[in-house]
């Protein structure tokens, strides 16, 4: 059984994305930038047709350490393939929400990836919120992720994923 | 949390809890994690007290106990006593339930 | 009462089950404490001095009787044979081994009991008022939208990892018992001029280092919008929320910093969206299903008046002041509602033996309809008791030590667990309640003082809420001593503010003199009925300082 490095929609995969610092030139190769970069070059990258993805981050802005706002990336929506989301430590929660947006608010339909300190205990809670990729560090295999997911049986409430949460099921809702 | 790695203190010994039960222990002068204070090992200045939290801190440390910190100990006589009312209360037990904790032999 | 169907027992059940591989794990080394601990503390598990501490979840506050007894039965199998009832309405135990914490929580689901959520940066136990379902003044049972917001919020896959811990309230009518401005978000049921009813929200309540009372968000959301409302504000919390510095990440913060107006803005504009989904608007049939749960349960038809009850009081001078002080009227002709004090003179405040909890337990299957209620002052609450049987009940209370008579009195302190048993505390708070209760011992003087809410807190986080007592003690640590600082005017009802500071600290050898000097400046200026707080808030602060500081 291989040690795993990506999931994505509950399988193992290859890794074809790329992060790229800010001031490393853009090639072809699917790519992943800074919120700041896509910005600042959204002239020149509207006419990129190689898949793009950004980086979202939940922390470093100001003073108080406050997360990239997700909802600036509405005007690039429809140009992203990937979108990931850094957890700088696992119980920093911003990126939840970022998911939920995207997915619900944005019908963003491609990949969302769980980036930084990601660990079993949240892959579960992660799923639920649209995000349907993850780094996993190695030594995790595919059962143990497809074991991590399915440890509650259930849901109370609707979140990202198909579940439409007790509340409303009981009652064919 | 109230953590008491106290500056300036002369003596000190080693706490932390036990993993299983969250029963209060000391770092013992035979290397092992015990329950009584009075068993505890003393370090005299800094750099013992340093030396002492690390060697109760090896690499495995986290299987059997949590968060292991120094606190200041005084002269008690021919004894130590803990400085804080804290750590005081933590060799005893709570003081309002004296049939509770270390203070009850249990 | 509401009662677990197959998917609430299977949701317990995995969770226990969930927990245990966690435990595993950390004991095996996969995980580190400190991935652990909030793994931990969102299944209850807390560090404390002596031991680690369980906290089991009482939601609102509500328990059968089986329920009591197995709480009772936790005391002695796992416990030393007691807990701690809370102001959050939940029960401590204070001796949990962490291996047979699991097997603990098994039994607990048994009883349709848990300890999810009880901890951690997530959304905690719901509470609401003591007297729901049984006092006449509610506009609806507040346990109903209690319920469905405990469901909503329990594994809420978004809200995990809060900036931090989240606790909302809700009280049936504006007479709040609950403390509901000193929420992270609070609820009162309204109803509008069509007679539907909905709720009135404020945020951003709370205690702690910055005490603030909540700010009202919406006047009114109908009912099968709530969800969708909090769930608003819940997202805005999430992503705005501070995580840089721990004693800045309430939300009472965020409404502090962002302003009232935005806040509202902010919350409205994501509720506009969430609200269009409909996925959160709450089907009809569930709320029907809920609160059928709620229904007033079978009382019988009785007159208003009880020769039996008016009589003991006649006969037996004790039982009468136990009436005046714990004893409140009920909506239903014919019933009372009898609160339990857990504030024996000189005893700990708020703990039960596993005894004294099986004696409640039976009492309440009994004489109650099989309810029991937990306080956030710490009490408990008999909701339902028959006229006719209040004497057998207060016999049977008083047999063990369970009848004092001194509700809202005095003596009727709210105290944290404080450095006899908490890790983040700096003064030790039971024993000064022990004191002071020692020191107002004498029930007559009790209730010539009247009215007065003594609460303790042997920190700044103010687990014992006396930013909010009438009179507020709070326990400091000034170069290794105990010191203890005064406040007063604190109120936790719809009149909800903050106490002031009186000066300077006092040593663990002049705080019950301070005590005594604050109460008899009250005796000696009040004019007419007026308690301690109306005095207190017509007179200010001069006297009460100038007395202590003379």
């Amino acid at each position: 059984m291989t040690d795993l490095n990506l999931v994505i929609d509950g399988a193992a995969a290859e890794n074809i994305w790329h992060y790229l610092d800010d001031d490393a030139p853009l090639t072809d190769a699917p790519s992943i930038i800074t919120l700041t970069r896509l910005k600042a070059e959204a002239d020149s990258l509207a006419s990129r047709t190689a898949p793009l993805g950004v980086i979202l981050h939940a922390d470093g802005l100001g003073k108080t350490d406050q997360g990239e706002n997700v909802r600036e990336l509405a005007p690039y929506i429809d140009h992203l393939a990937l979108v990931a989301l850094h957890f700088p430590i696992y119980r920093n929660g911003r990126g939840y929400s970022a998911a939920r947006v995207l997915r619900q608010e944005f019908n963003f339909a491609g990949e969302l990836r769980a980036t930084g300190d990601v660990l079993y205990d949240q892959w579960a809670m992660m799923n639920r919120c649209g995000i349907n990729a993850f780094e996993l560090a190695d030594n995790v295999s595919l059962e143990t992720f497809q074991t991590a997911l399915g440890e509650l049986s259930g849901a109370y409430q609707p979140a990202a994923d198909a579940t439409r949460g007790a509340l409303w099921a009981r009652s064919g809702k | 949390m109230a953590q008491h790695a106290a500056k300036g203190a002369r003596f000190q010994a080693v706490t932390a809890n036990r993993l299983s039960d969250g029963e209060v222990v000391y770092w013992s002068d035979d290397n092992r994690w015990v329950e009584g204070f009075t068993k505890a090992e003393i370090a005299d200045g800094a750099d013992a007290a340093d030396a002492l939290l690390a060697r109760a801190m090896p690499a495995d440390f986290e299987a059997h106990v949590l968060e292991p910190y120094l606190f200041e100990v005084l002269e008690d006589g021919s004894f130590y006593k803990p400085a804080s009312v804290r750590e005081t209360i933590r060799a005893a037990g709570p003081t309002v339930r004296l049939d509770l904790g270390k203070q009850a032999g249990a | 009462m509401y009662r677990y169907d197959e998917f609430d027992h299977q949701l317990v059940a995995d969770r226990v089950i969930q927990f245990r591989g966690q435990v595993e794990r950390r004991v095996s080394g996969a995980l580190t404490e400190d991935q652990f601990k909030p793994l931990r503390l969102m299944n209850g598990v807390y560090l404390q001095l002596h031991a680690y501490m369980l906290r089991v979840a009482i939601p609102y506050g509500t328990l059968r009787s089986e329920q009591m007894r197995m709480l009772a039965h936790i005391a002695r199998k796992y416990d030393r044979g007691y807990g701690h009832f809370t102001t959050r309405q939940n029960i401590q135990y204070n001796w949990p081994a962490l291996d047979k914490i699991p097997d603990l929580l098994d039994e607990l689901a048994t009883a349709e009991m848990h300890a999810i959520q009880t901890s951690g940066n997530c959304i905690r136990n719901v509470t609401s008022d003591q007297y729901a379902g049984a006092i006449a003044d509610e506009l609806e049972d507040p346990r109903i939208i209690s319920e469905i917001i405990r469901q909503w919020s329990t594994f809420h896959p978004e809200f995990t990892y809060l900036p931090r811990k989240f606790k909302i309230a809700v009280t049936g009518h504006e007479n709040d018992r609950a403390a509901i401005k000193l929420h992270d978000i609070g609820i009162v049921v309204k109803q509008n001029s069509a007679g539907e009813i909905g709720y009135e929200v404020h945020v951003g309540g709370g205690q702690g280092r910055t005490p603030f009372v909540a700010k009202k968000m919406t006047d009114f959301v109908p009912k099968e919008k709530l969800l969708a409302y909090l769930e608003a504000v819940m997202r805005v919390y999430n992503m705005l929320g501070r995580r840089d510095n721990s004693y800045k990440a309430r939300i009472k913060i965020l409404v502090h910093e962002t302003g009232q107006e935005e806040m509202q803005r902010l919350v409205e504009a994501e509720f506009a969206k969430i609200d269009a989904s409909e996925m959160l608007t709450v089907p009809q049939e569930e709320i029907d299903r809920i609160s059928a749960y709620f229904a007033p349960p079978a009382f019988e038809t009785l007159p208003a008046e009880s020769e039996t009850f008016t009589q003991a009081q006649v006969d037996d001078a004790n039982f009468a002041r136990f009436v005046r002080a714990n004893v409140v009227a009920h909506k239903q002709a014919g019933y009372a509602i009898v609160n339990i004090s857990l504030k024996p003179i000189g005893g700990v405040p708020g703990d039960a033996t596993d005894t004294q909890m099986d004696v409640i337990a039976d009492l309440a299957e009994n004489h109650s309809l099989d309810e029991v209620r937990v306080t956030h002052e710490q009490n408990l609450v008999l909701p339902h008791v028959k006229l006719d049987d209040v004497k057998a009940v207060y016999d049977a209370l008083a047999a063990h030590e369970l009848a004092t008579a001194n509700l809202g009195l005095i003596s009727d302190q709210i105290a944290c667990p404080g450095l006899d048993y908490c890790n983040l505390a700096n003064a030790r708070s039971i024993p000064l309640a022990q004191e002071i209760s020692e020191r107002f011992a004498d029930l007559d003087r009790q209730y010539d003082i009247g009215e007065l809410k003594i609460k303790i807190s042997g920190c700044i986080n103010a687990c014992g809420h006396h930013h909010v007592g009438h009179i507020g003690i709070l326990g400091v640590d000034k170069k290794g001593t105990e010191f203890y600082q005064i406040s007063l005017g604190g109120a936790a009802d719809e009149n909800a503010a903050i106490g002031q500071i009186t000066g300077r600290a006092f040593t663990e050898e002049d705080i019950v003199d301070a005590i005594e000097t604050v109460v008899t400046t009250y005796t000696d200026l009040r004019a007419d009925d007026e308690r301690f707080i109306d005095t207190y808030n017509r007179l200010g602060m001069a006297p009460f300082k100038e007395r202590l500081y003379d």
